[in-house]
């Protein structure tokens, strides 16, 4: 997590973002987003994450200019959501992307080139490198509609990074993946922050979340729950260390018991004990004393999972 | 890279994708079976054999193209919202008013072109019946083409916020109404009610007038066509497409894509 630190520029801004949608013909209106607000800073990757109809594609779709927020400001590069010019500088993979059935992989991906003024002399070579760097580079010329799911995906990640942008939004982008896939495109990823892009990531796969991104957004029913980098979501005081000892004797054990706040159980000719972060030296160095050998020193991490589950537990969706 | 070029590369694509649509060789297909069976109609008749066949196969092209026209435009932009394809081109440095005029310009090209084929076979049924054939009848179709271009504003104007069936509809009811708006006009003109005859002349301003590019009496009779005339109808061409894409343009740029 060292890519982040606050001091960098705001690439990505959305102030008090509402969004109302009009059901039907009705004169109701049902809001959808309640005064989002976030920040995505330069050279990161921001994880999205939310259930299904949190607000995480409106969100995502009122940056790309697809819809426009009833209240509030959006902006991308310090410009404003509305315009399109800015957009040569964005690459944006939509959920589910679908393509005209009737092109190659190869000619789609030069018409996104040609829309976002790629010159001719770069187009050609810059398909071909893209289509290799997501594993298509043996259906190049293959129509799109005997494409699978996972290949669909894949290209549209590559015209998501065909104009070279500064600024990459991908909607579910492990969407339809087999695991070798997913880890590819993780990998893709965190390849793109090394090039210094920014990566905006809408999610609900968590583990993901987890393993590649330096911050993280929890939206619940259109209202953001949480905001911070992973760890500020597991505060420091209450987490646990699980030590394995083998051929602790039963006194040390007991003494040990005696003097610390910690959870026991044997396994066989070991024991696991679940300590206090701040006490695991002390343990560690009564056991190793008394003879005993260290078998294991885990720390013990809420996973973003249960920091997840809380919020949407705990969000009543204001009406 | 300029605006041109990005409306460029999105008629290229409709273009791409209208020649893929088999309905469309069908109703190609189609047009040319009317335009030649004007061969057959014109040996029920004695008179004006030729005048039958060629009246017959500039009816049939008009017909036809600007049924392709309505039937390939009234989807241009739903099907692109539909299917989500919209979503990867907008969020590319293209504004909402380049993709609806590159949609109608790619749509333009491809019924000009189906235009072009029809009247083709045209010529070469009037050439083997013998009839005769002049610079009239190139002003005709032409002015056809001009029609089309029209009519192709005018579906792609309601295919930005409706959906294909409503979009038929109101394409195809108002491109009637503009063949049918100077008898309108003229029946409004004649009425004694003044409300009738504002209410006529409203809609005659307000409704496309079709008959502007209607010379098939002249071509087919070998009647003059005043220069003044084509000239008049190809402003007009432009100006009530300019005016309809802006119209589209600026309903368009106001729609959510959920």
């Amino acid at each position: 997590m060292s890519h982040v630190t606050d001091e960098r520029e705001t690439i990505v801004r959305v102030c008090d973002v509402v969004k109302d949608f009009r059901p039907g013909f009705g004169l109701r209106r049902k809001r959808i987003l309640h005064g989002v607000t976030f920040d995505v800073h330069e050279n990161e990757i921001f994880g999205f994450v939310g259930p299904n109809g949190a607000g995480k594609t409106t969100t995502l779709k009122v940056l790309m200019g697809l819809i426009r927020a009833t209240e509030g400001s959006a902006s991308i590069l310090g410009c404003d959501v509305a315009e399109s010019e800015f957009r040569h500088q964005v690459g944006f993979l939509p959920e589910n992307p679908y393509f005209y059935p009737f092109l190659t992989a190869r000619e789609i991906l030069d018409f996104y080139a040609r829309l976002s003024g790629v010159p001719a002399s770069e187009r050609a070579r810059r398909v071909d490198q893209l289509l290799g760097t997501v594993n298509l580079g043996h259906a190049m010329d293959a129509r799109l509609k005997t494409f699978s799911k996972g290949m669909l995906q894949r290209v549209g990640i590559a015209q998501a990074l065909i104009h070279d942008p500064k600024v990459v939004f991908l909607d579910e982008p492990m969407s339809g993946l087999d695991p070798l896939g997913r880890k590819e495109i993780r990998d893709l990823i965190l390849s793109l922050r090394a090039d210094g892009k920014t990566v905006f990531m809408n999610t609900h796969i968590l583990p993901d979340v987890e393993m590649i991104c330096d911050r993280v957004a929890i939206i619940v029913k259109g209202q953001i729950r949480h905001q911070g980098r992973i760890e500020d979501f597991l505060p420091e005081a209450g987490r646990k260390t699980d030590v394995v000892l083998g051929g602790l004797p039963p006194e040390t054990a007991d003494s040990l018991g005696e003097r610390f706040d910690l959870k026991m159980r044997g396994l066989g000719d070991r024991v696991e004990l679940q300590v206090a972060e701040k006490d695991v030296h002390q343990v560690l160095d009564s056991a190793i004393s008394a003879g005993a050998e260290v078998v294991s020193v885990t720390p013990q991490r809420n996973s973003l999972e249960d920091v997840f589950l809380d919020a949407v537990r705990a969000g009543g969706a204001p009406e | 890279m300029n605006s041109l070029s990005r409306i460029y590369a999105l008629a290229n694509n409709t273009f791409r994708e209208a020649i893929r649509n088999k309905l469309l060789y069908m109703l190609l297909g189609f047009s040319v079976v009317m335009i030649s069976s004007g061969v057959v109609l014109a040996t029920l008749s004695y008179v004006e054999v030729h005048e039958i066949l060629q009246d017959m196969g500039l009816a049939a092209i008009r017909f036809f193209s600007v049924g392709i026209a309505i039937f390939v435009g009234i989807g241009l932009i739903h099907n692109e919202v539909d299917r989500r394809t919209i979503f990867t081109i907008l969020s590319k440095p293209v504004s909402r008013n380049e993709f609806l005029v590159g949609k109608w310009a790619g749509l333009t090209f491809t019924v000009w072109l189906l235009l072009a084929l029809m009247a083709g076979a045209f010529a070469i049924v009037s050439l083997l019946a013998g009839a005769p054939l002049g610079l009239d009848h190139l002003v005709a179709i032409v002015l056809i083409g001009l029609e089309l271009m029209v009519v192709v504003a005018i579906a792609t104007f309601f295919s930005s916020f409706t959906t294909p069936m409503l979009a038929a509809l109101f394409s195809v009811g108002l491109w009637m109404i503009g063949h049918l708006s100077r008898d309108l006009h003229a029946l409004g003109q004649q009425s004694e009610v003044g409300t009738v005859t504002t209410m006529a002349n409203f809609v005659f301003l307000l409704m496309p007038d079709f008959e502007v590019f209607n010379k098939t009496l002249e071509a087919v009779h070998g009647l003059p066509i005043d220069s003044g005339e084509i000239g008049l109808a190809f402003v007009y061409a432009v100006g009530y497409t300019v005016c309809t894409l802006i119209l589209g343009a600026m309903i368009f740029s106001r729609r959510d894509f959920k």
